[in-house]
C-alpha cells in the first residue's frame, strides 16, 4: 500500500514485476529506464545476480512533482523468478501497489507460466493483499522469437479470455510493448491511489496526467 | 527473541545511511578533498559530520539519493567543482550503503519467514510424532493382548496333548489291569464253589455218615480240588501283585505337573516308562533294554517320563505285526545319551524337518494333537539338552535324546 509522508510531502508507490524465471522481468526494467522520461529518474539498482539471473531484486526509482508540490515516487521492483527463491519473492511482493506478470511466450514455458501465476496468486494472499482487487497487467513477452516457437496472439487471447486483466504483447529485448504494459498498469493503479490520497482533489493530478508524468508523455 | 524486521524497501534518511560508517575517517578524507573545513547536514539542517558552527557564507552541494535530496555538503572555500565532486563521492558511498541495507533487511525478512515456516513444520511434526506415539502404544498393547491369547491357547493345547497321552496310557493300563482282575475274579468264583463243597463234606463228617461222605468226596473230585485250590490262590496273589505293580508305575505319572526338581537315575525313569507301555505291546513287539551306567542328574522326572513315554508310544504305533523296540542309554562326551529305536514304518525324508513343528501330524484328524514331539523337544530343551531323529522308510526310526550331566 502506498506510503504518505506528510513531513517530506511524499507519496511512495511500489510496483512489482513478477513472473517465471528468465521471462524478461529485468529486461523490462532496463528498457523502461531507457524509454521513460519522467521528471525524476534514478538508475537501475541491481542487487545481486548469478549468471544473469536475479538473486534478490532489481530496483528502478521514478518520480514526479505534483502541481501541489508533492513528490510522487514510484519504486519498480523485479522478483527472482527461480522457484527456489520463493521467500525473497514473497518479501519483495509485500506492500505492492500493482503487479506486472511477465509471461514467457515460448510454447515450452506454458507450464512454468502457469506455476508462476499460481505462485503469484498464493503469495498475494500470503502477504495480505486481495488478489481480486490488486492492480495487475499480464504481459506476454519475447514476441520477437520465431513464430513456431511461441504461442500465437490468438492462442494466448483464447486462453486468457475469461481473465479480467489487461493483456499486453511485448518484446522487452527490442523495447516493444514495455512502455505500454507499464502505462496500462499505471491506469489501473491511479483509481486506487486517488481514493487513498485524493490525487485529483488535493494534488491536481488526474489519471491522464498521472500516466503522462510518470512515463514522460 | 523476535525482532520486527525493518522493511527492506523503506525510505532511508541520511542518518540511517551513514550509520555504521567509519565517520572519523570519512571526515578526514572530506577535509583533505575540500582543502579545509566542511559540514555535512541533513535537509532539516541537522549536522551529520564536520564543523559544528555554521559557515558565514558557505558553498552548497546537494547530496541526492534515489530522486531525493537527503542533505547538503557545505564548505567555506569557493571550490565549486571540488565540492560537487566530493558530494558525488558521498552519494556513491550512500548508494552502496543503501544497497547493503536493502539486501541485509531483505535477507532478514526471508530468514524470519523461513524460520516461521520451519517452526510451523516443527509444530506439525511434533503433533504427528505424538499421534504416532499414541498409535504405537496402542499397537504394543494389542500385541501384548494377542501374545497373551496365543500363550493361553498354547497352554491349553499342551494340556490337551498331556491329556491325550495320558488317555492313551489309561486305555493301555485298563487293558493291562483287566486281565489279572479277570482271572482273579474267575479263580475266586471257583474258590467259592470249592468252599461250598467243603462245607457240605464238613456237615456229613459231623453227622458221622462216612458212606455219604466218601460218595460226595469222590463226586466232587476233592483230590484235584485240594491241589487246584492252592494253585488258584497262588495265581491270584501273583495277579494282585501285577496290578499293584502297574498301579505303582502309574504313580510316576501322577506327578507330571510337579515342578520340583529331583536328583534321579534316568534308567529308573526309562524302565518305568517301558513298564507302562509293555502291557500294550507285548502281543506284537519285543522290548529290549540296554541300559548303561548313568550318573544321577537333577531334573523334572515327571516331565522326562512324558518324553520317554511319548517316544515309546510313537515307536509302538509305527510297528508292524512283529516288531522290536530298543531302548539304550549311555554317557558320551559329558552328556547322557538315550536312544529309542524301532524297526517300524519309518518317517519319509520330506517330513523329517517338520516332525517337531507344532500341529504337524500324519495321523488322522482327531487321533493326534500334533504336539507330542513338540512337547518332547520343549521339555528336553528346558533341561538344556537336545533331541535328534534318524529314520529310513521301511527300516525304522531312532530318536536320540542328549541331556547334560551336572
Amino acid at each position: 500500500m502506498a506510503e504518505i509522508d506528510e513531513v517530506n510531502r511524499k507519496i511512495t508507490l511500489k510496483l512489482v514485476y513478477y513472473g517465471p524465471a528468465q521471462s524478461g522481468k529485468t529486461t523490462n526494467l532496463m528498457r523502461l529506464h531507457d524509454l521513460l522520461a519522467p521528471d525524476l529518474k534514478g538508475e537501475v539498482m541491481t542487487l545481486e545476480t548469478q549468471n544473469d539471473r536475479t538473486l534478490f531484486f532489481d530496483l528502478l526509482p521514478l518520480g514526479f512533482r505534483t502541481p501541489s508540490g508533492w513528490l510522487v515516487k514510484l519504486k519498480l521492483f523485479t522478483v527472482p523468478g527461480q522457484v527456489a527463491h520463493d521467500a525473497t519473492r514473497k518479501a519483495v511482493l509485500s506492500r505492492a501497489d500493482g503487479v506486472v506478470f511477465v509471461a514467457d511466450s515460448q510454447r515450452t514455458q506454458s507450464v512454468n507460466n502457469a506455476e508462476a501465476f499460481q505462485n503469484l496468486e498464493e503469495n498475494v494472499q500470503r502477504v495480505g493483499l486481495d488478489f481480486a482487487s490488486v492492480p495487475l497487467v499480464v504481459q506476454f513477452n519475447k514476441r520477437d522469437l520465431p513464430e513456431a516457437q511461441i504461442l500465437s496472439e490468438e492462442e494466448v487471447r483464447a486462453r486468457w479470455a475469461q481473465a479480467p486483466w489487461p493483456l499486453v504483447f511485448s518484446s522487452a529485448l527490442i523495447g516493444e510493448g514495455v512502455k505500454e504494459t507499464f502505462a496500462r498498469l499505471l491506469e489501473q493503479v491511479y483509481p486506487v491511489l486517488d481514493k487513498f490520497c485524493a490525487l485529483q482533489e488535493s494534488h491536481g493530478v488526474d489519471r491522464q496526467s498521472f500516466v503522462a508524468a510518470v512515463t514522460g508523455g | 527473541m523476535e525482532l520486527e524486521p525493518h522493511t527492506f524497501d523503506r525510505e532511508f534518511d541520511l542518518a540511517e545511511l551513514l550509520a555504521g560508517m567509519p565517520l572519523a575517517r570519512m571526515a578526514q578524507i572530506l577535509a583533505t578533498l575540500l582543502a579545509g573545513e566542511f559540514r555535512l547536514v541533513t535537509v532539516g539542517g541537522q549536522l551529520m559530520l564536520g564543523r559544528a558552527e555554521p559557515f558565514a557564507q558557505p558553498c552548497h552541494a546537494a547530496i541526492r539519493h534515489e530522486l531525493e535530496t537527503l542533505g547538503h555538503l557545505e564548505s567555506a572555500s569557493d571550490g565549486e567543482a571540488r565540492l560537487s565532486a566530493a558530494a558525488g563521492m558521498v552519494e556513491l558511498v550512500l548508494q552502496l550503503s543503501a544497497r547493503y541495507r536493502m539486501a541485509a533487511d531483505l535477507h532478514t525478512e526471508t530468514v524470519q519467514e523461513d524460520y516461521a515456516a520451519l517452526q510451523h513444520q516443527h509444530a506439525a511434526l511434533k503433533e504427528s510424532e505424538a499421534r504416532y506415539k499414541t498409535l504405537s502404544e496402542e499397537l504394543e498393547e494389542r500385541v501384548r493382548q494377542q501374545v497373551e491369547t496365543l500363550e493361553t491357547a498354547q497352554r491349553q493345547l499342551y494340556q490337551a496333548e498331556k491329556l491325550a497321552s495320558i488317555g492313551q496310557l489309561a486305555a493301555g493300563v485298563a487293558h493291562e489291569i483287566n486281565n489279572p482282575i479277570g482271572f482273579i475274579r474267575s479263580n475266586l468264583s471257583t474258590a467259592q464253589q470249592y468252599v461250598r463243597n467243603l462245607e457240605r463234606l464238613a456237615a456229613l463228617m459231623k453227622a458221622g455218615d462216612m458212606a455219604q461222605f466218601q460218595a460226595l468226596w469222590n463226586e466232587a473230585d476233592m483230590a484235584f480240588v485240594t491241589e487246584d485250590f492252592a494253585a488258584l490262590l497262588g495265581e491270584s496273589v501273583a495277579g494282585a501283585d501285577r496290578v499293584a505293580k502297574i498301579v505303582a508305575d502309574l504313580k510316576g505319572f501322577s506327578n507330571v505337573d510337579q515342578t520340583e526338581e529331583e536328583i534321579v537315575n534316568l534308567n529308573d525313569n526309562l524302565r518305568f516308562a517301558c513298564n507302562v507301555i509293555a502291557g500294550q505291546i507285548k502281543d506284537k513287539a519285543e522290548l529290549v533294554l540296554e541300559l548303561g551306567e548313568l550318573p544321577r542328574i537333577l531334573c523334572l522326572p515327571g516331565h522326562l517320563n512324558q518324553v520317554f513315554l511319548n517316544l515309546l508310544l510313537n515307536a509302538a504305533q509305527s510297528l508292524p505285526d512283529q516288531g522290536r523296540i530298543k531302548v539304550c542309554s549311555d554317557v558320551l562326551n559329558h552328556e547322557i545319551r538315550i536312544l529309542i529305536s524301532d524297526n517300524g514304518c519309518g518317517i519319509p525324508e520330506g517330513n523329517l524337518d517338520r516332525i517337531f513343528d507344532p500341529f504337524f501330524t500324519t495321523r488322522e484328524v482327531g487321533s493326534g494333537t500334533g504336539l507330542g514331539l513338540t512337547v518332547c523337544r520343549d521339555i528336553v530343551q528346558a533341561h538344556g539338552g537336545r533331541i535328534g531323529v534318524e529314520s529310513k522308510v521301511g527300516a525304522g526310526t531312532t530318536f536320540t535324546v542328549y541331556l547334560p550331566v551336572g
